[in-house]
C-alpha cells in the first residue's frame, strides 16, 4: 500500500471521529423549563409578550435590557439582556435566545430575531450579542 | 374585471422578460450544441450553432441588466424590484449595490460573470471549446431558470425581477386605476448595505463563484474526451485566478463587516460567510494537487476529484444562502424565494455529473504505481491538500446543521458559541496548514537530499521560535497556547518563504509567486490571530458605578456606555466627550470626541473626532448603526453608536412654522404683581422691572386718541453675566384690552404685560419659561482590534501573489502551446 494511500485513510478516519465530536459542542433548542433544570447556557425559542413593558433606560443603566418572552410550551419568564436594546424587538415574531437561567430570570448573552418586514411577508433575521458574556 | 392602470410602464418589463426567456432558451441550445460538439467534433455545424446560442446568450444576459438597471434608475416603482430594493434618495453607487441586494440581482451578476469568463473560453479555450463550454452553458441554463419566473403546470420556475408590485402582492389598492400615484418611494436599500463596499464586494465574490465553473469544466470535459493529463495546465491560471478573485472578495466581506457591519469584528463565522470560504478551501487545495501532479505524475484522482468538488460546493453554498434554510442561524441570508427544490437540482445535476465521470472513468486515470518518497514536495503538498478539505469539511459540517435537521426532521441547535467553536477546530487546522506550508518549501519535487533539509528546517525554526516569543511580547498573547501556536507556525511559514524569495533574486523567478502568495497569507492569519486574540472593548465605565445592584454582583459593567452631551466621561486612556451630531439625510452622525491627556502636565497629547452614523429606518428597524474607526499603524479603534436620544432623531420631522402658536415650546406661565423696581428670578437669572415707556408705539398699529399703550421695560441679566431688554406692551383700543408678548430667544423666556391694576398700583405680568433641553446621549460601545493592519496587508501581499503565479502559469501553458 502507498503511503498516501495510509494516510488518506487516516485522515478520513479524524474527518469522521471530528464530525462526531461536532455535534457534542451542538445542542438542542429547550424551553424554559428545561433551563431551570439543567442551569447550562442553551438556546430558548419563543415569542415576545407584547403585553408587558420591555425595559430599556440607557440613562440608568445602558447595559440592561429587560422583556418578558414565552417560550413554544407557553412558559412566560422574564428575560435580562446585558446590552442595548435590539431595534426591531417589538416587530419580531419568533425569538431564539442565547443564555442560562439565573433564579426566575433568564439571562441572555445572545438574542437572535425574526421580523416580518413591513410590507410583504419577507422575515429579516438579527443577531445581537451582549458582549460582556464573551469575555 | 380588468382595470386600466393609470402611468405604468409596462415595456422595459416586456422586454427584460423577453431576453430572460431567450436567455435561458439560447443557453440551453448552446449546451446541446455544444455538447454534441464535443461528441461528434468532425460535424463543424454544432460548434457553429453553440456559438452563435452563446452570443445570443450573451446579448441577452447584457440586455437583462440594462433593462432592470433602467427600471431601478428611472425609480419605476410599479415594478417589484424597483420598489423592494431602492428608493429616490439613494445615490446611484447605491442604486448599484440595489442592484444586487435581491436574490434575482445576484444570479443575474452571477450570468454576467458566467458570460464574460464565457467570451474568453471562447477566444482563449482553442481545442478545449467544445468540452469545457458545454458545461460553463449547462450552468447557464440552470442559472437563467433561477429568474424565468413563469408557471408550468401549475409550477412556479425561478423569480423574475421583472414582475410587477401588483402582481406581487395582492392589498386593495392594486384595484384603483392610479394605484402608482399612492406609491411616491420605494422600500429602499437596507442601511448596512450603504456602504462602498457593497458596490464592489458583490461583483468580486460572484466573480470568484463563477469563475469556478472553469475549473470544473476543463476536469470534466478532460474525463469525457480522455485528454486526461492535459487539462491541468490549461485549467492552473484559472484556478489561481477564481481562487485569487474569490479569496479577494471574501475579505472584501470582512471589511464590509468591520466598517458598516455592527457585530464588532471582520469574521463572524457567519453561515453565509461560511459558504464563502468552502469552496476556497478546497478550490486552494486543488490547486496544490494540480502543481503537484504536474510535476510529479501523483494524485491524478486527488486533483480531478478537488477541482470538480469546488465548484459543486459554490452551487451548495448558494443552497445554503439562498433557500431560507438557515434562517434561524444566520444574521445575513437570503430568504426563500421558492426556489429552493430548483436550487437542490441544480446541486444534484453537478453532483451526478461529478460522481458519474469520476467513478467511470476511474480505471483510465492516469495512476502512478510509485511510491512517493517522504523527502518529496508533493507528497507533502497532497497531505497539506488533505489537512484542507478536512478542515472543510469541519466547517459544512457544523454549517449543514440545519439542512440536516431539515432532511432527517431532527432538532439539533448549532452549537451555542459558533465563533468559539469553529476558532477551535480551525486553528489546529491552520497551525498544521502552515508548518505544512513552511518545511514543503525545502523540499524539492520527486527527491530530496534529507540531510540538507533538515538543516535548512531547523535553522528556520529555531529563528522562528525567537520571532514568536518577540511578537507574543510585543502583542501580549502570552497567555494562549493555541495563538502562540499560529504566531509561531505562520511565522514559521513566512520565513521559508522568504528564502525562496531570496532565492527568486537570485534569478529563480519562477517560485516568487507563490512564495509571496504563502507570505501573504501568513501575514493574514497573524493580523487575524492577534486582532482575534487581543481585540478588548474599552467602553467600559470606568467609573465602578453600577446602576442596578444585584444582578450585577457576577457582571461586569457592560460594553455599552452612556453619554450625555458636552460632559466627558474617561474610558481607558481617553477622555471622550459627545459633542453634538450633524444630520446628513437619512443618517445622524454622532461627534465623539477623543483626547487623550497626559496624566502630569494635563495636556492633551491627541485628539480627534470620530463620527459614527445611525439611520433610524422604521422599515428596516430602527435605528441602525454604523461604526467610525479611527486607524494607527498598530491598532484600531472602533465606535459604534448602539441607542441614542429619540430627540435628536426626531429632528427631521419639524414642525411646519405656519402651525405654530408660540407657545407650545413653553412651560406653563407664571403670572406675577409688580412695581416698578422689582428684581425677580428666572431659571438662569433674575430680571429687573425698569419702568413703563409710554412713549411705546407698534408698527402697523397706529395709536388713536383714546387709546392707551405702554410699554414694561424690562431688563433680564442672565447667570452668565449677559444683558437683554425686553418691552412687552399692553394696550387698550377701542374699548378692547390686548398685549403683545416680547421674547428672550437666548434665555428662552417670553413675556407678557397683562394688565395694570390702579386700585392696587400694581402692574400685572406672566412670565413663560422653556423647559431646559433635554441633553441629549448616546449610548455606544468602542472595541480596540490590535495589529489588524497585519490582515489588510496580508491580504494585498497574498493577492499579488496569486497574480504573479496566474502570469507564470500562463506563461508555461503558452510556451507548451507553441511546442
Amino acid at each position: 500500500m502507498k503511503k498516501s494511500s495510509i494516510i488518506l485513510i487516516a485522515i478520513i478516519a479524524v474527518a469522521i471521529a471530528m464530525i462526531l465530536v461536532i455535534y457534542t459542542d451542538s445542542s438542542t433548542y429547550s424551553t424554559f423549563s428545561e433551563a431551570k433544570e439543567k442551569k447550562t447556557e442553551l438556546y430558548v425559542v419563543g415569542q415576545l409578550n407584547k403585553d408587558k413593558a420591555l425595559h430599556y433606560d440607557p440613562k440608568t443603566d445602558a447595559n440592561k435590557f429587560s422583556f418578558f418572552m414565552r417560550d413554544n410550551d407557553g412558559t412566560e419568564c422574564e428575560v435580562i439582556f446585558r446590552g442595548a436594546k435590539p431595534q426591531d424587538i417589538e416587530r419580531s415574531e419568533q425569538i431564539v435566545l442565547t443564555g442560562k437561567m439565573d433564579g426566575n430570570v433568564f439571562r441572555a448573552s445572545k438574542i437572535l430575531m425574526k421580523c416580518p418586514s413591513k410590507y410583504n411577508d419577507k422575515s429579516v433575521v438579527t443577531e445581537i450579542n451582549a458582549t460582556a458574556f464573551n469575555n | 374585471m380588468d382595470v386600466n392602470y393609470v402611468g405604468e410602464h409596462l415595456l422595459p418589463g416586456q422586454i427584460g422578460q423577453f431576453f430572460i426567456v431567450l436567455s435561458f432558451g439560447a443557453a440551453l441550445l448552446s449546451f446541446i450544441s455544444y455538447f454534441f460538439a464535443t461528441k461528434y467534433p468532425e460535424e463543424n455545424s454544432w460548434k457553429k450553432i453553440a456559438r452563435i446560442a452563446f452570443w445570443t446568450n450573451a446579448v441577452s444576459v447584457v440586455a437583462i441588466g440594462a433593462t432592470l438597471f433602467y427600471i431601478i434608475y428611472n425609480h419605476l416603482f410599479e415594478y417589484n424590484y424597483a420598489w423592494a430594493h431602492s428608493s429616490k434618495t439613494l445615490p446611484t453607487y447605491y442604486i448599484i449595490s440595489s442592484f444586487w441586494e435581491g436574490q434575482e440581482g445576484s444570479f443575474w451578476l452571477w450570468m454576467f460573470w458566467q458570460t464574460v469568463l464565457g467570451s474568453v473560453l471562447l477566444f482563449k479555450a482553442k481545442s478545449w471549446e467544445s468540452s469545457v463550454m458545454t458545461f460553463v452553458m449547462l450552468c447557464q441554463a440552470f442559472l437563467a431558470s433561477m429568474i424565468i419566473g413563469v408557471e408550468i403546470f401549475g409550477l412556479r420556475i425561478g423569480s423574475s425581477p421583472f414582475i410587477l408590485l401588483r402582481e406581487a402582492m395582492d392589498i386593495p389598492i392594486f384595484r384603483e386605476a392610479n394605484y402608482l400615484s399612492l406609491i411616491t418611494d420605494g422600500n429602499g436599500l437596507n442601511p448596512l448595505l450603504q456602504n462602498y463596499w457593497m458596490v464592489i464586494h458583490p461583483p468580486t465574490l460572484f466573480l470568484g463563484f463563477a469563475s469556478m465553473i472553469v475549473p470544473f469544466a476543463y476536469a470534466t470535459g478532460a474525463l469525457w474526451t480522455k485528454r486526461y493529463k492535459e487539462w491541468i495546465n490549461a485549467a492552473l491560471p484559472w484556478a489561481l485566478f477564481a481562487v485569487m478573485i474569490l479569496g479577494a472578495g471574501i475579505i472584501m466581506g470582512s471589511f464590509w463587516a468591520y466598517e458598516a457591519l455592527n457585530f464588532g469584528g471582520f469574521w463572524a463565522w457567519d453561515p453565509v460567510e461560511n459558504a464563502s470560504i468552502i469552496p476556497w478551501f478546497t478550490l486552494i487545495a486543488a490547486v496544490h494537487v494540480m502543481i503537484a501532479y504536474k510535476n510529479s505524475g501523483h494524485s491524478y484522482f486527488t486533483a480531478t476529484f478537488l477541482a470538480m468538488i469546488s465548484f459543486v460546493l459554490v452551487i451548495y453554498a448558494s443552497y445554503l444562502t439562498r433557500s431560507g434554510v438557515l434562517g434561524e442561524t444566520s444574521v445575513h441570508s437570503f430568504t426563500d424565494l421558492g426556489m429552493s427544490g430548483q436550487l437542490i437540482l441544480f446541486n444534484v445535476v453537478f453532483l451526478v455529473i461529478m460522481v458519474v465521470f469520476l467513478t467511470v472513468k476511474k480505471k483510465e486515470m492516469p495512476i502512478t504505481e510509485k511510491d512517493e518518497d517522504i523527502y518529496s514536495r508533493e507528497f507533502w503538498m497532497f497531505i497539506g491538500a488533505l489537512v484542507l478539505t478536512v478542515a472543510c469539511a469541519q466547517i459544512i459540517a457544523s454549517t449543514s446543521i440545519p439542512v440536516f435537521n431539515k432532511i432527517f426532521g431532527t432538532k439539533v441547535a448549532p452549537p451555542l458559541d459558533p465563533i468559539q467553536h469553529y476558532n477551535k477546530w480551525q486553528s489546529g487546522f491552520a497551525v498544521i496548514v502552515m508548518i505544512l506550508t513552511g518545511f514543503t518549501q525545502f523540499l524539492k519535487y520527486k527527491r530530496t537530499d534529507s540531510r540538507k533539509f533538515l538543516a535548512s528546517t531547523v535553522a528556520s525554526l529555531v529563528v522562528s521560535l525567537i520571532l514568536t516569543a518577540a511578537v507574543v511580547y510585543f502583542t501580549k498573547t502570552y497567555t494562549n497556547l493555541i495563538y502562540i501556536l499560529i504566531t509561531f507556525a505562520s511565522i514559521f511559514c513566512i520565513l521559508a518563504n522568504i528564502r525562496v524569495l531570496g532565492d527568486a533574486v537570485k534569478g529563480k523567478w519562477k517560485l516568487a509567486g507563490s512564495s509571496v502568495a504563502h507570505i501573504g497569507f501568513g501575514l493574514l492569519l497573524i493580523g487575524a490571530m492577534v486582532a482575534a486574540a487581543t481585540n478588548e472593548v474599552i467602553s467600559v465605565n470606568n467609573t465602578g458605578y453600577i446602576a442596578v445592584s444585584g444582578f450585577d454582583k457576577v457582571e461586569k459593567p457592560g460594553d455599552n456606555l452612556f453619554l450625555t452631551e458636552g460632559e466627558p466621561v474617561q474610558m481607558g486612556e481617553y477622555k471622550i466627550t459627545y459633542i453634538g451630531d450633524s444630520i446628513v439625510a437619512p443618517n445622524t452622525f454622532y461627534k465623539i470626541k477623543y483626547e487623550r491627556i497626559d496624566e502630569e502636565t494635563g495636556k492633551v497629547k491627541e485628539h480627534f473626532v470620530l463620527q459614527p452614523f445611525a439611520q433610524n429606518n422604521a422599515k428596516m428597524g430602527g435605528l441602525i448603526g454604523t461604526p467610525a474607526t479611527k486607524h494607527y499603524v498598530t491598532h484600531d479603534v472602533y465606535t459604534l453608536i448602539t441607542a441614542a436620544a429619540a430627540e435628536s432623531q426626531a429632528t427631521h420631522a419639524k414642525v411646519p412654522a405656519e402651525d405654530k402658536t408660540g407657545f407650545e415650546d413653553y412651560e406653563e406661565p407664571a403670572t406675577y404683581q409688580v412695581n416698578i423696581g422689582d428684581t425677580l428670578r428666572y431659571r438662569n437669572g433674575y430680571y429687573v422691572i425698569e419702568g413703563l415707556n409710554k412713549e411705546a408705539h407698534l408698527e402697523k398699529i397706529p395709536k388713536g386718541p383714546s387709546d392707551v399703550m405702554v410699554g414694561l421695560k424690562i431688563k433680564v441679566f442672565s447667570a452668565d453675566n449677559k444683558q437683554y431688554e425686553v418691552q412687552p406692551i399692553y394696550l387698550i383700543k377701542d374699548g378692547g384690552v390686548y398685549d403683545f408678548n416680547k421674547d428672550v430667544n437666548e434665555q428662552g423666556l417670553k413675556f407678557r404685560f397683562t394688565g395694570i391694576k390702579p386700585d392696587k398700583d400694581k402692574l400685572e405680568i406672566m412670565v413663560y419659561q422653556k423647559p431646559l433641553p433635554e441633553k441629549k446621549w448616546v449610548v455606544f460601545k468602542a472595541i480596540k482590534f490590535p495589529y489588524i493592519n497585519f490582515f489588510w496587508c496580508g491580504t494585498i501581499v497574498m493577492t499579488i501573489g496569486f497574480i504573479m503565479s496566474i502570469v507564470r502559469r500562463n506563461k508555461e501553458e503558452k510556451r507548451k502551446a507553441l511546442k
